[in-house]
């Protein structure tokens, strides 16, 4: 029984350090960052488009975000939560039609011209609203992009548009590009996009299919001194149980995105050398949900949905899927989230005979074989835990008289079962929260969704109170109004669950002693890593 | 010396034998000794082997007794082995016979196809077949069949080649046998022989080809296999081996057994058939 004692022990850890987490507004480390040195770091996969402005995703971001910069960037003690990168200051105008931003001075693009509000604009209008996969939804009203100066851009929007939600959204969809490079042709096929050019601490170097990507040092960055890296190469290790061991053999300095196997944190955090870190993905928060097809008769009545969600013990999926390294969820919004998330929403406790008589109630007898009704499950594969959680809701269904047929596919073929062709009944899926309901979340339980649209409502939910209650909030201008009717939101899908959340989780890194200013803002691995420094 | 005095007598045929044996009375005792789903959660996750009794070989990451899914994984794999190995037997030696037996053209048609499915390796054509049509048992059944009909069919056809210039097969056609009668009624039993002398490569092989397609990803999710298991035990390999290593041997065990029984039966009939 030892090793279980300890590996329970390192569960409440990690909870632990889940919840300082989220309680801890700055970083710990105070030492004079040294310069040059290559970083060489796990990359898990290998995004062929690296141009963060199309594609808005923390696989690209991870790589790129070190090459183009957004106009800010999160942070844990800044205004709103957030440190000025290309902007120095934003303001959104009262009637909430226009937002102002000044721009950094003296900033130059990797092919040394320099940075005006013209990329800004560009950006805007031509990739962040039209292509954009997030920005489709958050700059749907943007009309225009004014540009009094070079180092002002005033955005226009035709209908009230809340300052809160771009101000949300800076960090993620804000990624500006050179508007030279990409007036000519199509955006879709830049060859930038598979060689980015910005204005970050770093620029791109070379790729190799199948063994890395190699970024160097822009000597010509707008930050003082910055960056402290020569080097950074981001080695291809597709196999998550090699990060572990290139940590250990020292080919490797930083894993992260969780890169090492949760189950092999606690015998990695006692080798020397090595350090754990929980902290650095706050603004990155990964959404545990049980998505559910309302087509089906038996799911389209809340009283079996009541009986689903008690029936997970979520208590046991933090601590056995997550290994500790995660928290329960309660709605929509997670808790970790300092503008939006309550507490005051229906809960479903643990209990099974409670879900049984539901069920009965409901008018599901089980059968002669102890079975009420068949369903397909299908996990989505992105993740080791949301398939293992895929077992684990197979076993609590079978326990109040559900029987579940696990579907495995891969990502493409999930994606099209689930929001293209809807054939199932039940799925998991890892949504992400991104610092404001109206980016991705509402569209998790919105009706009116066409088909194919991924990551979406495709279960055919319907509900009239919750569409006026989510369509007021996305023209309401008042900051404290629009956080109430979230919360009133979050209330909403809580009763009526039209998806069941279980749990929130976020990454660990695994780093060397030596790699400096780890962590220190809500978004650290996708950031620019300007101040991060090696120990000789 | 009766044939199964002279099968005792061989030693890795006995091992075989008895390995085979445990390996049947383990597929055929699980709804006993493990009654229920074996895939239900039965105690604290990553338990190691022999600490608790009532789970001797410890609980994986989500609490699954690792004994119970072992019972349930030797069902599956030598379901799969066997039914995957009679079907390929049995369209290898229908196709073998039609093709040697009615020769010219349909021979050549049937022989190219042969060809065509012998120059894709098997475990491509499983693994695309079951990654098109979607796992579940029946097609990972299928998918493996569509590797391995090659290697009997040719056997046969080349034994149908010299039977069906003997005197007997002549004597049939005069009194007005119908060809398709003479081929499946006395050529084919006659060919049969060394085609079933392979069943055991291509049973071992097959459970060994389960095993593969079930550690990528690729079998039936709702029961347990012995590469399923390993593969959920690789992700943490390093602080709890046992479960991939149990599977693993369970696995060396039962492709050991399968192939020495077998060999060890065709040994002694090839011994019987040679005296007599």
């Amino acid at each position: 029984m030892s090793g279980f004692t300890i590996s329970r022990r390192t569960m409440l850890a990690g909870s632990a350090m889940l919840l300082a987490s989220t309680a801890m507004p700055t970083s710990g480390w105070a030492q004079t960052p040294k310069k040059g040195g290559r970083l060489v770091l796990a990359a898990d996969s290998e995004p062929r488009n690296l141009n963060p402005a199309i594609v808005a995703s923390n696989g690209v971001f991870f790589i790129s975000s070190k090459i183009v910069e957004t106009l800010a960037e999160a942070s844990f003690d800044g205004k709103d939560g957030l440190a000025p990168r290309l902007a120095l200051s934003w303001e959104g105008a009262a009637d909430g039609l226009s937002a102002t931003f000044k721009l950094r001075d003296g900033v130059r693009w990797h092919d040394g011209k320099p940075f005006t509000s013209a990329d800004v604009a560009f950006s805007a209008l031509q990739i962040w609203k039209p292509l954009q996969n997030l920005g489709r939804t958050v700059f749907k009203d943007l009309a225009s992009v004014d540009t009094p100066d070079d180092l002002t851009a005033v955005f226009k929007f035709a209908k009230p548009t809340p300052f809160q939600l771009i101000r949300n959204a800076l960090p993620a969809l804000s990624s500006v590009v050179p508007k030279h490079i990409y007036e000519v042709g199509k955006i879709e096929d830049n060859p930038a996009n598979n060689t980015p050019i910005g204005t970050g601490p770093f620029k791109f170097g070379e790729y190799k299919a199948g063994q890395y990507y190699r970024l160097t040092k822009n000597t010509d960055y707008w930050g003082k001194d910055e960056p402290y890296l020569d080097e950074i190469i981001y080695q291809v290790l597709p196999d998550r149980t090699s990060a572990a061991s290139a940590l250990e053999a020292g080919e490797i300095q930083l894993a992260a995105f969780s890169a090492v196997p949760l189950a092999d944190l606690d015998r990695i955090s006692k080798v020397p050398g090595l350090k754990v870190i929980s902290k650095g993905y706050e603004g990155l928060t990964y959404q545990l949900v049980v998505e559910i097809n309302h087509r089906r008769k038996e799911l389209a009545d809340v009283k079996v949905r009541q009986a689903i969600a008690h029936a997970i013990d979520k208590d046991f999926v933090v601590k056995t899927v997550f290994l500790g390294y995660a928290a329960t969820a309660t709605g929509p919004v997670p808790k970790n989230d300092p503008q939006f998330y309550t507490a005051d929403v229906p809960t479903y406790a643990f209990d099974v005979a409670k879900a049984n008589a539901l069920l009965d109630e409901a008018g599901y007898k089980r059968g002669a074989d102890g079975n009420r009704f068949s369903l397909k499950l299908l996990p989505a594969p992105y993740f080791n835990e949301t398939k293992q959680f895929g077992d684990y809701l197979r076993q609590a269904l079978a326990a109040i008289g559900i029987d579940a047929e696990l579907v495995n596919n891969d990502s493409a073929a999930h994606i099209k079962a689930v929001y293209t062709d809807h054939a199932f009944d039940l799925a998991v899926g890892p949504p992400v929260f991104r610092g404001d309901p109206a980016i991705s979340t509402t569209i998790l339980v919105q009706s009116g969704i066409p088909d194919g649209v991924p990551f979406s409502n495709q279960g055919g939910y319907k509900n009239d109170a919750l569409d006026a209650l989510i369509a007021k909030a996305s023209e309401t201008l008042d900051t404290a109004a629009r956080t109430d009717l979230y919360k009133e939101f979050q209330k909403e899908v809580a009763t009526d669950l039209p998806l069941i959340n279980v749990a929130e989780w976020s990454f660990i890194s695994v780093a060397r002693d030596t790699v400096g200013n780890i962590a220190n803002n809500p978004r650290w691995a996708v950031s620019n890593w300007a101040d991060t420094y090696l120990e000789s | 010396m009766s044939p199964l005095r002279r099968f005792l007598r061989t030693p890795e045929a006995v091992a075989g034998a008895i390995l085979l044996a445990a390996l049947i009375a383990m597929a055929l005792s699980a709804s006993l000794l493990f009654p229920g789903d074996p895939q239900a959660i039965a105690g604290p996750p990553l338990l190691p082997p022999f600490q608790d009794w009532s789970l001797p070989l410890g609980t994986d990451r989500l609490g699954r007794d690792v004994l119970a899914e072992l019972f349930h994984g030797a069902r599956t794999s030598l379901a799969v082995g066997l039914a995957a190995a009679a079907a390929a037997l049995v369209v290898g030696a229908v196709v073998g016979t039609l093709a040697g037996f009615a020769g010219g053209l349909v021979d050549e048609v049937l022989m190219r196809i042969t060809d065509a499915f012998q120059t894709v390796p098997s475990f491509l054509l499983a693994l695309a077949f079951v990654s098109v049509v979607g796992p579940s048992l029946g097609i990972v059944v299928i998918a493996i069949a569509l590797g391995t009909w090659t290697g009997p069919a040719r056997i046969a056809r080349a034994e149908v080649l010299s039977i069906r210039e003997r005197d007997y097969v002549a004597g049939a056609r005069v009194i007005g046998m119908h060809p398709l009668a003479i081929a499946f009624r006395e050529v084919l039993p006659n060919a049969l022989p060394p085609v079933l002398a392979m069943s055991s490569v291509i049973v071992a092989a097959a459970i060994l080809t389960e095993a593969a397609l079930s550690f990528l990803g690729l079998g039936d999710p709702n029961r347990v296999t012995w590469g399923g298991m390993i593969a959920e035990g690789r992700t943490v390999l390093r602080t709890a081996p046992f479960l991939s290593i149990v599977p693993g041997i369970a696995l060396v065990l039962t492709v050991l057994g399968v192939y020495l029984a077998g060999e060890g039966i065709v040994e002694t009939t090839a011994v019987r058939r040679g005296l007599s």
